[in-house]
């Protein structure tokens, strides 16, 4: 890790001036994955400007939608009195999520954040687009296991590690940021961006720009959610494949299923296309299975992530089909 | 001895050293003017260094020295056969393997090595596509090594198979392990004139004195090896490294103590692995499952520079009762690091050999502890000798029964709890243990009645401080509060490696040889002292407990050990020479009960039954806790442990513990230990075999026979994943 | 027992410590909150910081900002309790409590702690009196090579605080950020449920 400077202001407003300014600058919330950037040579920054103290860690519910300040840790929302009651889909994701440790470290800003585990990316050595923008992917001949089979292409076929990430996509929640120009707040289903061939820009954020905050609009009483997380080992992994599901039903006949997908794509994954193959429709067996088979409809998959296609229908399979009563 | 403390579950000794942190483990050494090393390593595999440039990492701040392969100072290949690796790095231009040292950086902090070492920039002529992977190079049968011949016949195999009604065959994939020891290796090289201590994480000093002592070109009495507690080794810190070599060169080149800890990535190209071996196995049986023969190869990762095989077969030469046998051990060179041992070698022929035996039974319509006891061998098989003691038949009994096994249907997918598949399997552990050579052991007999044994050994956390303790104590008569049990200083008398499963027998020898003495020196003095009450008593007729000697013929003349040495006046000294431990063969049985998901092929396992022969358990504790080590070793092989190697460049691709998966505790179910506990004969060590790599074998197969079980699904690749039940 | 030796030298290590690492005298309890009164924030590379460690309050001088906490207690305070297995939050020897909560000390630096209060699991015991998960930990053996023991006592101890110790599977998964190589887990599970009676 190269010595950097290190400062703390008090007001977000510094923080992202002080940012903004030096193209080598970074913001530190957590701090748990930064760090483990910075050690294995993904990153380097001559700056590092922590956040972690800004007042940006309330929880607040009002008008039908919770705000999570950006600062809060993945622990404290996940046990928010609110979370498991109204948001049990985000509380199962969090504490699914890294170890209990890094859960009261890490924070909700930084979790979106987060990069890809991508050992391609990690290691350097190896040719990576996101890491070396030109350099080429290492992956796309490699040991694929942990790699997308949707949203990739010739230039980076990395998976976006956050449970958080996925369970908020389903949720249809949307974050706040300030930045160089102001606040302003963008839905995340456009913060995410597919690697296409700038794999080095993970998201929408401009330089200097922090996440302040994420909304996530509270369900109806009735919507059932359930996040699966499918792992080699029982816990403290990231997702092989993992499903957060959000089903609104009346009677058997689905009136809403959002469902978005982690682990095979190169970001948190919604299709609207598998959603909609079920709207409408009751729910059975055999729904649902069309309605996977439309989702992985367009996977490029290669040698070691085939079983990626299949593992996540059984899965949507999985968490669906507790709610069928029974019907195939 | 009739102090009752050899087998008692007392608490480590050691204990509250390391719940306090106060237990000083080699990183954690302080001493004066100490400097960081670091490395940095190569990131091709295959080729040779045509440009090193060190200016930016000498100009960077705190930096003392950064040595290359054209400034390091010249080291000697170490002869002495514990340094595995073919050659040391950092002494010529050629790369022999991705993650080899390139370049040592000395600086006066660990932040600044480790910048300093990023900093160094090297270009490579790459020599040909590098190989990686079993599949991509040339087997071979290499001569024989320092481990006997690679090919073992008994008997004729096709005869054999001609005379069986039902024959399986079946291949086995390991893949490439790592210990992944949670400490890491390090070294700390303290050079005072022309001698040097070397603080190092080792299971085996005298290897380390050896080696440095060679490479270094330093007379043997001048290095001087201390490793007092050691963070876990499972045969990684057995053999001696390059690292620790080239620290020391370093520490003297500056003229400084150098510490250098390695990190997590660098462990995995530094001090082994297990070699990625296929297995190709066939045995043949009468219908009522009489082994008539059993044919295997096994195919192992070698480097170009070395054609030493760790994966050993003896469980296929020397477990069961087969007339007819073939046994051969294929090498494939790859452009990969030295590979090593690591705990329970024999686990990858064990677990072919077991996993086989089930299909055997299945094919039989056999149970497959019964298929297991019709070919029992009270002999080693290898060479026809009788075991000293060999209990595995009632192993298989009291664990069959504990588990409830008489309740299980055969048939696969049978058994179901909700929309659970149920499956139970089983398997034979066995391990070879000691027959290498024992070890010294010196007393001091001081004159309040306390015992101080030193002996240049190694607790791994296997238990040698308390174990030893017990068996003093249990020798002499004595409390064990009055024994103090030293090890990890190469200048006490050594013992060999702490590896092979020999601690124990060979440790355990010495020091019940060396308190014997003592004992009978103590029990001379006091029939003879004036003034003794056993003045007079004959010697024989003399035993000790409690502190105490007295007359077994009125146990109230009685003396105490602090009153005869105290009235000598003086410490009383002793010291052994080692011998040589007896080969043992340490077995047990293994049950398992596995949960799958049918819809998404997760594989819990949910209960553990195992019982053991280790000959006299020294400690119950100490003992268990080795045992559920073992297992849960097995359920991390077996269900998800493996090192992948990129197949363009030969690098390992996960070199860290979130991507080499080593098992949690949520992956952890009800474990049940049994032991038999009955000394075995051939044992100087009160009875007890070595044993700590007994309970990881088995357990393997006995997984993957589960699944079959709950199944029908046959894996014969590992790491068992949930995407191969899909 | 060994004991004698090695808490000898411990001693001594404590004394070479102090000078790195001096306590302060009695003051003003650090600040914590996040307004502290003080200058416009500059960039610094080097720093200097105050931690309370183990109840004592300690000035780090001159500390570089990329050095971890771990490494500032284990290569500046002499505090080598917390130990470093991976460097990478993955193996959880590094356990420390700051303010009362378990983080890994390898993920985050030193100057971000500064003014909190950190607890190692050299700061458990009162005088000879052990803290009751480590008593649990000795009489269930709950280690072997002990080398991951202090971060899974720190865990453990956050573990029972934070009331995740309802069932074995529940302490089997909350303590699942600690890995034991030697693999003592059904001891460590019995271990923390000893001593979550205790404590309560």
């Amino acid at each position: 890790m190269r010595d950097f400077s290190y400062v703390r202001p008090d007001a977000a407003a510094e923080a992202v001036r002080l940012v903004a300014r030096s193209a080598d600058a970074t913001f530190v919330a957590g701090g748990t994955d930064l760090l483990n950037l910075m050690k294995d040579g993904a990153e380097d920054h001559a700056l590092v400007v922590d956040i972690s103290r800004l007042p940006l860690a309330g929880i607040e519910e009002s008008g039908g939608r919770l705000r999570i300040g950006a600062m809060a840790r993945m622990a404290d929302v996940a046990l928010h009195p609110v979370v498991p009651k109204r948001l049990p889909l985000l509380s199962q994701a969090l504490l699914a999520s890294a170890s209990p440790q890094v859960r009261t470290m890490a924070t909700i800003g930084g979790n979106l954040l987060q990069r890809t585990r991508c050992w391609y990316f990690r290691g350097t050595g190896f040719a990576c687009n996101k890491r070396e923008p030109g350099s080429g992917c290492a992956a796309l001949e490699g040991r694929s296991r942990w790699h997308a089979v949707l949203g990739g292409g010739d230039h980076c076929i990395a998976v976006h590690p956050s449970d958080l990430a996925v369970a908020l996509r389903a949720l249809d929640a949307t974050v706040h940021t300030l930045g160089p120009d102001g606040a302003r707040t963008v839905s995340l289903a456009d913060f995410y961006r597919e690697p296409g061939d700038t794999p080095h820009i993970d998201n929408a954020l401009r330089h200097g720009e922090l996440i302040t905050a994420v909304e996530v609009p509270l369900p109806p009483a009735g919507t059932h959610q359930r996040y699966l997380k499918l792992r080699d080992r029982a816990t403290f992994e990231f997702a092989v494949v993992s499903v957060a599901a959000v089903l609104r039903t009346r009677g058997r006949i689905v009136e809403e299923a959002r469902l978005a997908f982690g682990g095979i794509a190169t970001q948190p994954w919604r299709s609207a296309e598998a959603e909609a193959a079920l709207r409408g429709k009751p729910l059975t067996e055999r729904n649902i299975a069309a309605a996977g088979r439309v989702l992985v409809r367009d996977a490029q998959p290669r040698e070691d992530n085939e079983f990626k296609v299949e593992l996540v229908q059984r899965a949507l399979q999985d968490v669906l089909g507790r709610y069928t009563g029974g019907s195939r | 001895m009739n102090t009752d403390v050899v087998g008692r579950p007392l608490s480590r000794v050691e204990s509250r050293l390391k719940v306090t942190g106060a237990a000083e483990y080699t990183a954690d050494v302080r001493v004066p003017r100490l400097l960081h090393g670091f490395m940095a390593m190569s990131t091709i595999a295959r080729g040779r260094i045509t440009r090193i440039d060190t200016r930016a990492a000498e100009a960077a701040g705190g930096v003392v020295a950064v040595y290359t392969h054209e400034t390091m100072p010249r080291l000697k290949q170490p002869t002495y056969r514990p340094f595995f690796k073919p050659f040391i790095p950092i002494q010529s231009p050629e790369i022999h393997h991705a993650g080899q040292p390139v370049a040592f950086v000395v600086a006066q902090t660990l932040e600044q090595a480790q910048r300093a070492a990023e900093l160094v920039e090297v270009e490579y002529e790459e020599t040909g596509r590098p190989l990686g992977e079993l599949a991509m190079g040339v087997p071979f049968l290499a001569p024989s090594g320092p481990d006997g011949p690679n090919t073992f016949e008994r008997g004729d195999v096709a005869e054999g198979m001609a005379r069986a009604d039902v024959r399986v065959e079946a291949e086995f994939t390991i893949p490439m392990h790592h210990h992944n020891p949670i400490e890491p290796h390090a070294t700390t090289a303290v050079w005072k004139g022309s001698k040097v201590t070397v603080y190092e994480t080792t299971q085996a000093l005298g290897n380390t004195q050896h080696v440095v002592s060679e490479a270094l070109d330093v007379p043997l009495d001048d290095v001087r090896v201390i490793s007092r507690y050691l963070g876990g080794g499972f045969g990684s810190k057995g053999p001696v490294w390059a690292h620790t070599v080239l620290a020391c060169a370093a520490a003297r080149a500056v003229g400084r103590p150098v510490k250098l800890v390695l990190s997590r990535a660098h462990m995995f190209t530094s001090n082994g692995h297990r070699a990625e071996t296929h297995q190709r196995i066939g045995i043949g049986a009468t219908r009522d499952g009489r082994i008539t023969a059993l044919d295997h190869v096994s195919t192992q990762q070698v480097t170009r520079g070395d054609v030493a095989l760790f994966n050993s077969s003896e469980p296929i030469r020397m477990l069961y009762d087969i007339p007819h046998l073939s046994n051969v051990q294929r090498t494939v060179r790859l452009d990969l690091p030295t590979q090593s041992f690591i705990r329970s070698p024999e686990a990858c022929s064990s677990h072919a050999q077991e996993a086989a035996l089930d299909e055997l039974a299945h094919a039989l319509k056999l149970d497959p502890v019964e298929l297991r006891k019709r070919n029992w061998s009270s002999r080693n098989m290898a060479d026809g000798e009788e075991w000293g003691s060999n209990y595995l038949r009632e192993c298989y009994d009291r664990a069959a029964a504990k588990f409830g096994w008489s309740r299980r249907d055969p048939r696969p997918g049978s058994m179901r709890d909700g929309g659970e598949l149920v499956g139970w399997g089983m398997a034979t552990s066995a391990h070879t243990a000691g027959g290498r050579p024992g070890s010294g052991a010196r007393m001091t007999f001081d004159v309040r009645g306390r015992a101080r044994i030193q002996v240049g050994t190694h607790d791994l956390g296997t238990g040698t401080y308390t174990i030893m303790t017990q068996i003093a104590g249990e020798v002499l008569g004595i409390p064990v509060e009055d024994v103090l049990f030293e090890l990890g200083d190469s200048a006490f008398p050594l013992s060999y490696a702490s590896g092979a499963s020999t601690t124990a027998p060979g440790v355990g020898t010495a020091v019940n040889r060396v308190c014997s003495a003592a004992r009978k020196a103590v029990i001379e003095m006091a029939v003879s002292q004036p003034g003794s009450p056993l003045r007079g008593v004959p010697a024989e007729r003399v035993d000790t407990g409690d502190g105490h000697l007295f007359d077994t013929a009125d146990r109230r003349t009685r003396v105490s050990y602090r009153s005869v040495i105290g009235h000598g006046g003086k410490p009383l000294h002793f010291e052994v020479e080692p011998v040589d431990t007896p080969l043992g063969y340490s077995t047990g049985a293994v049950f398992v009960e596995v949960r799958v998901d049918p819809l998404l092929g997760r594989i819990r396992v949910t209960r553990v039954v195992g019982c053991y022969d280790p000959g006299t358990v020294l400690n119950r504790k100490t003992a268990r806790s080795q045992v559920l080590g073992g297992i849960i070793w097995g359920i991390g092989f077996t269900l998800f442990e493996h090192t992948l190697v990129d197949p363009a460049t030969a690098r390992i691709v996960n070199p860290n513990l979130s991507g080499y998966l080593i098992p949690v505790n949520a992956d952890v179910p009800d474990i049940q230990v049994q032991f038999i506990d009955r000394p075995d004969p051939a044992s100087d060590a009160l009875g007890a075999r070595g044993f700590g790599e007994t309970p990881m074998t088995g357990v393997t197969a006995a997984i993957a026979n589960a699944v079959f079980h709950a199944t029908g699904k046959r894996v014969r690749d590992l790491p068992l994943t949930q995407d191969k039940l899909l | 027992m060994p004991e004698h030796s090695r808490r000898n030298v411990l001693k001594s290590g404590g004394a070479a410590a102090a000078a790195v690492m001096a306590p302060l005298p009695d003051g003003p309890r650090p600040v914590t909150a996040p307004h502290q009164v003080r200058q416009a924030a500059q960039p610094k590379a080097v720093t200097d910081l105050t931690l309370e460690v183990n109840g004592e309050r300690h000035r780090l001088e001159g500390v570089e900002a990329r050095v971890t906490l771990l490494d500032a207690l284990r290569e500046r305070a002499g505090l080598t309790g917390a130990k470093k297995g991976c460097d990478r939050g993955e193996c959880g020897a590094c356990t420390v409590l700051a303010d009362g909560r378990r983080i890994k000390a390898c993920l985050t630096l030193a100057v971000m702690q500064d003014g909190r209060s950190i607890t190692t699991v050299e700061g458990l015991a009162r005088g000879e009196r052990l803290h009751p998960v480590q008593e649990a930990f000795i009489r269930r053996d709950a280690f072997q090579c002990g080398i991951c023991t202090p971060g899974q006592i720190m865990s453990a101890v956050a573990c029972i605080e934070e009331g995740h110790t309802g069932s074995e599977d529940e302490i089997r998964e909350w303590m699942s950020g600690n890995l034991c190589r030697c693999s003592c887990y059904p001891n460590i599970v019995d271990a923390v449920a000893d001593a979550a009676k205790a404590v309560r």
